[in-house]
């Protein structure tokens, strides 16, 4: 084998020995009951995600811009309808952050659920699909937004998505809760929330 | 600065590599992919206005993808010569004020980072800085400038199938010249630039897309898993929607490898020294 080549392939797996350092705990996390997915708590009062110039349709067919969220707590995540494996443990994980709403601040908190396959979710399939899934129309909203507002909004949340051959939609399984006005206040990054860090950081915002 | 939050998706990438490096020896046969690349020769060359180069249709095999899917198709475009120097990107933050570095929005780029290595907003050095690719720009400037031109940025397809061809031949991905040139190329990069003009053109007639700087593309988000990653224990259906759906096709291809590792650690806020990009139409 090339000199050179050997180098780099060994300076690779050691960046990858560094690197994955920080995922161990990740793996470790189904023992101890701690999360290392649950990612980080990010520092208060960044960039508001609502200076993103996009516009979405709900499920109830209104032209919206993302500032209209602002006022409310807000619990995001990026999925698509058709998704049978991960996405029904998104909602699943969701609805219980919801169920931690104190019953007083139900009107202080929103859900909102972005179409990571906009050809085929229309506003009407959000729709059905939110009454199927028994979705709460006053808290939950459902957007359809173009290609290239999915693509920004990802970009900025850090959800990365790819269309598959056989029409599924690899993409990251993220919650990403927004203070009222709009920035990012935590986000959970993988599935399940053993230690309620998502929930906690929702009802921080809520006090 | 890469972001926190991408590293653990960087750790489960690289998690791969050694699977990858292991099975290297096991080298596809040529694809049809690459036939299918040759036999659409069409003419190529710099076109007059803004100096872009017109690319043939054609396919090429990605990185990630399942062994045994058919290549991907990437149709007739074309893609500037260059990548854009601070001289072309100090044109556009003049008319477009919002995009300067004191002034632009914290959610488009890290600013503490963004046009870092300028000297001020409208300063980007002596002459010869001008003439360097622009980095520490970020996915949403690159964008935007790339709109203001009425051009777009090139798809991770598009650009990986221009990256494919050395000086002479438009499918040299699995040359182990190619290969071992790249990834010495790679590892040398710096946060100083060389001027573009000292690009090396490939056989497009596209320059310094390998040793200049890394570039942005659209679609960099696109996401990138292997199920074969023995930490997480096979598919890692916890982070990932239809992972098991993705996996390195081609290990043989260090130097996308190393490219999609990069891009894996990128938010569309992020600025990075050698990171800059060209613009396709």
């Amino acid at each position: 084998m090339h000199r050179h080549m050997k180098l780099g392939i060994v300076l690779l797996i050691l960046g990858t020995l560094v690197i994955c350092a920080s995922c161990v705990p990740a793996d470790a996390a189904d023992d101890t009951g701690d999360s290392g997915r649950d990612q980080r708590a990010m520092a208060a009062a960044g960039p508001s995600l609502y200076d993103l110039p996009t516009t979405w349709v709900t499920q109830h067919g209104d032209t919206i811009g993302l500032t209209s969220l602002a006022g409310r707590v807000q619990v995001l995540a990026m999925v698509y309808t058709n998704c049978a494996v991960t996405c029904p443990i998104i909602l699943a994980d969701l609805k219980r952050i919801e169920a931690a709403v104190p019953v007083e601040q139900r009107g202080d908190v929103g859900f909102v659920l972005i179409s990571l396959d906009p050809d085929r979710d229309t506003p009407e399939r959000l729709a059905e699909w939110a009454a199927q899934t028994k979705l709460d129309p006053a808290r939950w909203t459902l957007l359809n937004g173009s290609d290239d507002a999915v693509r920004e909004l990802a970009a900025t949340l850090g959800v990365r998505y790819q269309m598959q051959p056989d029409a599924e939609v690899a993409h990251t399984n993220q919650i990403t809760v927004l203070d009222r006005t709009g920035a990012i206040a935590h986000q959970q990054i993988g599935l399940g929330e053993p230690a309620g860090i998502t929930t906690n950081a929702m009802l921080t915002l809520l006090r | 600065m890469l972001h926190l939050r991408s590293l653990s998706l960087l750790a489960t990438l690289c998690l791969t590599l050694p699977v990858s490096a292991a099975s290297a020896a096991q080298r596809e046969p040529a694809s049809g992919g690459v036939r299918a690349a040759r036999a659409a020769d069409s003419p190529v060359g710099v076109t007059d206005a803004g100096a872009m180069v017109r690319l043939p249709a054609g396919s090429y095999r990605p990185l990630y993808g399942r062994v045994g899917d058919p290549p991907t198709r990437v149709g007739a475009f074309r893609l500037d010569r260059d990548p854009v120097t601070r001289g072309d990107f100090l044109a556009f933050v003049r008319q477009h004020p919002s995009w300067r570095r004191s002034a632009v929005r914290p959610l488009f780029a890290d600013r503490a980072a963004y046009l870092s290595n300028w000297a001020g907003d409208l300063d980007v050095g002596d002459a010869a800085d001008a003439r360097r690719p622009v980095t520490s720009v970020s996915w949403f400037a690159a964008r935007a400038y790339c709109r203001a031109q009425g051009k777009r940025l090139p798809t991770v397809a598009e650009w990986e199938y221009v990256a494919a061809a050395d000086a002479s031949s438009r499918d040299a991905a699995r040359e182990p010249l190619f290969v071992q040139h790249l990834v010495t190329l790679y590892s040398g990069r710096s946060r100083h630039t060389p001027e573009v003009a000292t690009g090396a053109i490939n056989a497009y007639g596209v320059r310094g897309l390998h040793d200049l700087v890394w570039e942005w593309v659209d679609d960099f988000n696109s996401v990138l898993v292997s199920d074969d990653s023995r930490a997480v224990g096979g598919r890692d259906h916890s982070l990932f929607c239809a992972s098991g759906a993705i996996g390195a096709a081609d290990p043989s291809n260090y130097p996308a490898f190393l490219r999609y590792a990069f891009r894996a650690g990128l938010t569309g806020a992020t600025t990075v020294s050698a990171l800059g990009f060209r613009c396709a139409a």
